[in-house]
């Protein structure tokens, strides 16, 4: 395996189990409309507002939480891998030459998640294999997070996978066009 | 609706997403992946388009589940796995078989094994949804 494989594969297994606790701020009805949007579902967003407007309780589109990346503010451009992710959405890569790709995901919807709750992220990266492909060898990392509410009570659990590979391509630096 | 039984196939549907879709989506879920919504970063990768995002998919695949399992159904679990990319413009094809349909206090549980397909019939993600719907009614 390459070195820089052999680095990532090191960073990971140092941090097995390690869980880091992310504020993932107040939920919002704007939020969850624009996820919407993006699915082309007006109709959550006319009955989201409809709920809003009447005061009852809004929940989230069910994947909302899972299909957010980041919950930080994310760093100024420069401070961006090349492929445009941030240290933090690509773990245990930074300043090496490899790129990621997401293997996939495992959700598991426990309550929903309201508008107006303040939610939690404890992340942990729980394994990492070296694992040999078609196209080489990669590391597999799988990552876990959980979701939950200021009181404690679990909304989601999610499970996914991070293929890391070799080579990193970078169009930032005139070797390409 | 019938209740749904093991083996049975639901009816697919067939879609594609825009740039512009992926461009919002990659927005909203504050996922600045370049092959996402660069195509000449996305062909150095050698992709022949802008990528769908893998939880795109993972929506896609709830989505129809719900629409397929009718009014009150609700999500318990979905999971996939990413077996090849798609890009922009590329029809889709969702297509899910129930794995198990087993009575449960909100009425019945369904496990459907669920893929999304390219147009030749290679699979772009392939998983399983869980999902509640409401026993049907069997009285007036």
């Amino acid at each position: 395996m390459s070195a820089a494989l052999d680095e990532v594969l090191a960073r990971a297994r140092k941090l097995l189990g390690d869980w880091e606790s992310e504020d993932c701020g107040v939920l919002a009805v704007k939020d969850f409309c624009r996820y919407a949007a993006a699915l082309n579902d007006a109709d959550y967003i006319r009955r989201a507002r409809a709920q809003e407007a009447a005061g009852e309780p809004v929940v989230a589109p069910a994947l909302f939480l899972a299909g957010t990346m980041s919950w930080q503010d994310g760093p100024a451009e420069d401070e961006l891998r090349p492929d445009g992710l941030a240290a933090r959405e690509s773990p245990c890569t930074q300043g090496l030459p490899v790129r990621q790709v997401h293997g996939g995901q495992s959700v598991r919807l426990l309550r929903a998640a309201v508008a107006g709750t303040r939610v939690t992220a404890l992340r942990a990266v729980t394994s990492a294999d070296q694992r040999q492909g078609r196209s080489g060898e990669f590391v597999l990392l799988g990552v876990s997070t959980r979701f939950t509410t200021e009181d404690g009570e679990e909304l989601m659990v999610m499970d996914e996978t991070i293929v890391v590979l070799d080579g990193a391509p970078d169009d930032r630096s005139g070797a390409a066009a | 609706m019938t209740p749904p039984s093991a083996g049975q196939v639901c009816p697919p549907r067939h879609y594609t997403h825009s740039s512009v879709q992926l461009f919002r989506f990659s927005a909203v879920s504050w996922n600045a992946h370049r092959i996402h919504y660069d195509t000449g970063f996305a062909a150095l990768e050698g992709h022949p388009g802008v990528v769908v995002q893998s939880t795109l998919h993972g929506e896609m695949l709830g989505r129809y589940a719900l629409e397929w399992a009718g009014p009150g159904a609700s999500l318990e679990s979905v999971s996939w796995r990413n077996r090849a990319t798609a890009v922009a413009g590329e029809p889709l094809t969702w297509t899910a078989t129930v794995r198990a349909a087993e009575p449960c206090d909100a009425g019945v549980r369904v496990t459907l094994d669920v893929s999304v397909l390219k147009d030749d019939g290679a699979p772009c993600v392939t998983g399983q949804v869980e999902l509640t719907r409401r026993a049907a009614r069997t009285s007036p």
